[in-house]
């Protein structure tokens, strides 16, 4: 299928089946939204008509323009790439937005013995087949209350890995709160991405993001985390941050935490049903213009030199994913799964604790085949509200864990996250083109 | 006036399924395949990059 947009004075064509996009100029657009998307009939003089159809004809000769989009069919392999390691369910810090509970995923905070935690390692190179990286999350609650555990569990895993000639690739997601010399030389040697929570101008992440004695944490997360980035070479970390409704304003604190040294970004909405914080279907007008604000700055930014990475602009066209995993969706449940601290295993780290999800154990080695399938089968194609999108090769139809929190289905894709992920997506596109017309190509 | 801005790569393997897990990137909230690159492409393009 076709889209057409504008951005500013610029306007596209993307095409769905081929996964091309086109830049044209206001007559084209016009028309072809006129022609292929149900838009206003165009006056135009018959030379510009045929014009346009000859440039039309052109790209849709090189298969970039009305090209057919295949059914393919998702990535059903029983192999197990990835874990998320719920190393504790414990946190020094009491953020109000939290889907964790606050680091206890309503239920007693516990950490996960370090024998449990081998046993998870064992578990996916177990079931890993034939695949050589494996890549595994210690998540939390906070990671960094178990530093020990994590390192022992790493060193592990290495020689574990060593002796079945595969590799691990290792994050770890933390607050920073316990992020000191001792911990920022571990992650710089073992983990190959590093995510950090800080949610922008201090006022803000103090309004949510506090100590267990109801102070704002900004100050006591913001120099470790500089500390850290400054020593982390060109190896990946991103500094994450989460937007709720009482900052929709949000573009401001990717710009404050790109103006203190941080250059790769993400900033994501809340997941929350807490009245005042909630993205709510009436905030969808604010937050689209935001992200627009936030375009113009990042490539204001960009153009001075002060570029930075913002996860969610970062749309490869080129050298992306193939149909078969854009069908397959994020894989939760079936290539990836959460373990928490007794060893229970769940779709992913959103569905940790709900028993309706629970997939077995790693003690036990199996995998309900249920559950499995279940995910397994869900891609692209199930989700039918997804039929008519054009984001819908980019977005996968979502994160099945928001659509089954918010709509009660993992099939049917949460409107409000669409929204959101629309705009965000055009904007890339448009960063993308940008980029391409300041370095000339 | 059209422009191709972008282009799929030609590729000679799909559904090879050696692709990263896309929950292990940034966001944990808002998984977007098409925010990742394809692993084999990457090594192609970037040898020294590639896992």
């Amino acid at each position: 299928m076709i889209h057409v947009f504008s951005y500013k004075d610029k306007n596209y064509i993307y095409d769905s089946g081929s996964g091309s996009l086109h830049e044209c100029d206001k007559d084209t657009a016009e028309f072809v939204k006129w022609k292929y998307e149900n838009g206003e009939k165009v006056n135009l003089t018959q030379s510009k008509i045929e014009e346009i159809e000859r440039d039309l004809n052109s790209l849709k000769e090189q298969g970039l323009f009305l090209r057919e989009e295949i059914k393919a069919y998702p990535i059903k392999s029983n192999e197990l790439k990835a874990l998320c390691i719920h190393i504790c369910h414990d946190c020094n810090l009491r953020c109000r937005y939290c889907f964790a509970d606050e680091g206890a995923y309503h239920s007693a905070r516990e950490f996960m013995s370090e024998q449990t935690a081998k046993k998870a390692i064992d578990f996916l190179l177990a079931n890993s087949g034939n695949r050589k990286v494996l890549e595994v999350d210690f998540f939390g609650g906070e990671p960094l209350m178990c530093l020990q555990t994590i390192k022992n569990v790493v060193a592990y895993a290495r020689a574990r890995a060593e002796e079945q000639g595969k590799k691990f690739l290792f994050t770890t997601t933390t607050n920073a709160l316990l992020l000191d010399d001792d911990a920022i030389d571990f992650f710089n040697r073992e983990m190959e991405n590093v995510v950090l929570s800080l949610d922008g101008r201090k006022e803000v992440h103090d309004a949510i993001r506090k100590t267990r004695n109801g102070k704002g944490s900004f100050d006591l997360v913001v120099e470790n985390i500089k500390k850290f980035v400054r020593s982390r070479g060109d190896k990946n970390y991103y500094v994450r941050g989460t937007f709720t409704a009482k900052n929709l304003d949000f573009s401001k604190d990717v710009i404050f935490l790109a103006e203190n040294g941080f250059d790769s970004l993400s900033v994501e909405p809340v997941v929350t049903d807490i009245d005042d914080l909630a993205i709510k279907p009436e905030h969808i007008p604010a937050i689209v213009g935001e992200y627009e604000n936030l375009c113009d700055k990042y490539l204001e930014k960009h153009k001075k030199g002060e570029g930075f990475n913002f996860f969610h602009f970062n749309i490869d066209l080129e050298g992306g994913v193939c149909l078969q995993k854009k069908v397959s969706a994020c894989g939760a449940g079936n290539e990836y799964l959460s373990v928490v601290p007794n060893g229970d295993l769940y779709p992913c780290h959103q569905f940790a604790g709900d028993k309706d999800f629970l997939m077995g154990n790693v003690y036990d080695g199996v995998i309900d085949p249920v559950i499995r399938e279940k995910f397994a089968s869900s891609c692209l194609f199930t989700r039918k509200d997804c039929d008519g999108c054009f984001a819908k090769f980019i977005c996968s139809g979502g994160c099945a864990a928001n659509n089954y929190h918010f709509e009660g289905d993992i099939n049917t894709p949460y409107k409000v996250t669409c929204e959101m992920m629309k705009k965000r997506i055009e904007c890339g596109m448009h960063v993308l083109a940008k980029k391409k017309e300041l370095e000339g190509k | 006036m059209i422009k191709t801005i972008a282009k799929p790569s030609e590729r000679k393997v799909t559904g090879c399924g050696e692709c990263r897990s896309t929950c292990q990137s940034a966001c944990k909230t808002s998984c977007t395949v098409g925010n990742q690159s394809c692993e084999r492409v990457t090594r192609e393009q970037n040898p020294e990059k590639a896992n």
